[in-house]
């Protein structure tokens, strides 16, 4: 699983970066790279299996009060 | 200009009712229902008119910054710290819906055709092909959602034709029963939906004739309303307030049509037609996504962007709940609150008030 997800990345990265590098785009390969690594961070753990903390839980804490007024 | 493909005002209303309606269609009329029962008709058609300040208001945004995409306004109306950051919240809210809707639509496929199917691939498919629909830019996105949003609406009306002979009004009665308050509260989600049309400020600059962004805007949502209203009386007309209990109301429609033992189980071909609106729909937010988070860091090209937020977007999608219940406790009782006390339209009438006040953007438009 994390070496198909690791292929996958690769793949990613030869399809995009020779492209940029050749065309001398910087600041587009600047922010290829950082929003590669987060899409990283973010697959990685959950194929090994490590539970990450789900984003809209303090969204759902935050509105707790209305969504009870909600459901009654 | 990082897009340089221009759409017309007709491609335009299409393109924001399959972004408002794709996942309107699956569990919205059961939200809707468990709130006003029967009267969750008068609940979708009261939506519509509350909806009605939201799209005037993203329209008139929009003119007072021709040129500019919705992350845009609040920079040239705040000031350059404030509106980046106010610009990446934007952006980070539109990833987060982004995420939620590939879950709603995989979870839909899986719950109701490919149970055995890991959701994972039913989401990473859908967003290797939408990233596939963006790289072709804004224009072959709203050509290809003109082809395929008349289908979408044909399949629902032949459903509800052929489902007549199970139809009778009177599971309709008695009319406001529910009372006022509960009314309000079924208006609420469908209100969250139509207040989608709020992302349409994303995509002003590229119209061809950007000054007819208020009539887009106000005729996309009143006809979603309208279709949303039809798909809501006759799914009540079929079951009744047991819809309420159902996960996807429409679809159980189109399950118990049977005439004459003939035509019967059509579910797989409407499905099929119904799948086209979804990753339509999950394009455009994609879409907006990249586009936007281009424009925010002033690169000249959005593509090298696309396939690291897919990867994002498949993991999100992941972590965004255990199971469909908490996703459907989320968009029921949660993200009507959140998307209209934030992004959909306190923001924007935040920013409306302070640009009107300071006289930043354009008087006239």
């Amino acid at each position: 699983m994390v070496v198909l997800l690791v292929l996958v990345f690769l793949g990613i990265i030869w399809l995009e970066v020779p492209g940029l590098v050749r065309k001398k785009m910087w600041r587009e390969l600047a922010a290829f790279a950082v929003f590669l690594l987060i899409g990283m961070a973010l697959s990685i753990p959950q194929a090994l299996g490590i539970e990450l903390p789900n984003p809209n839980r303090p969204i759902e804490v935050l509105f707790k009060p209305l969504a009870e007024w909600m459901q009654k | 200009m990082v897009e340089k493909g221009k759409i017309d005002s007709t491609q335009a209303i299409l393109l924001n009712i399959t972004m408002i309606f794709a996942t309107a269609l699956l569990s919205v009329p059961a939200i809707t229902a468990t709130h006003a029962r029967q009267d969750a008709w008068l609940s979708s058609l009261l939506a519509t008119l509350l909806a009605l300040p939201v799209a005037w208001l993203t329209a008139k945004l929009a003119s007072l910054f021709p040129g500019k995409i919705l992350i845009e306004y609040p920079e040239a109306i705040l000031g350059r710290w404030a509106g980046k950051i106010l610009g990446l919240l934007y952006l980070l809210w539109f990833i987060q819906i982004c995420s939620i809707m590939v879950r709603e639509f995989g979870d839909f496929m899986v719950n109701a055709f490919i149970p055995e199917t890991p959701i994972v691939v039913v989401n990473i498919i859908a967003i290797a092909i939408a990233a596939y629909i963006i790289t072709q830019g804004l224009e072959v996105m709203a050509r290809v959602n003109q082809v395929f949003l008349p289908l979408i609406l044909f399949s629902i009306v032949l459903i509800f034709v052929l489902a007549t002979p199970e139809m009778d009004l009177r599971r309709l009665l008695p009319v406001w029963e529910s009372g006022a308050m509960h009314i309000f509260k079924g208006a609420l989600a469908p209100l969250a939906w139509y207040g989608e049309i709020s992302t349409f400020a994303m995509i002003v600059p590229f119209l061809v004739r950007p000054g007819e962004a208020r009539r887009i805007a106000l005729i996309s949502v009143v006809a979603v309303g309208l279709i949303f209203a039809f798909l809501v009386v006759g799914s009540l007309a079929v079951f009744g307030p047991g819809i309420a209990a159902m996960a996807y109301p429409v679809l159980n429609v189109t399950r118990v049509i049977n005439i004459a033992n003939v035509i019967e189980r059509m579910d797989p071909f409407i499905v099929a037609v119904w799948i086209t609106g979804g990753y339509i729909k999950i394009a455009f937010f994609y879409y907006v996504i990249v586009l936007g988070s281009a424009r925010w860091l002033k690169l000249c090209d959005f593509r090298p962007l696309v396939l690291p937020v897919g990867v994002i977007l498949a993991a999100l999608s992941i972590m965004a709940g255990d199971n469909s219940l908490e996703i459907f406790h989320f968009i029921g009782d949660v993200w009507p609150f959140y998307a209209l006390f934030t992004f959909e339209f306190a923001i924007p009438l935040g920013l409306l008030v302070i640009a009107l006040f300071t006289g930043r953007g354009k008087d006239k438009p």
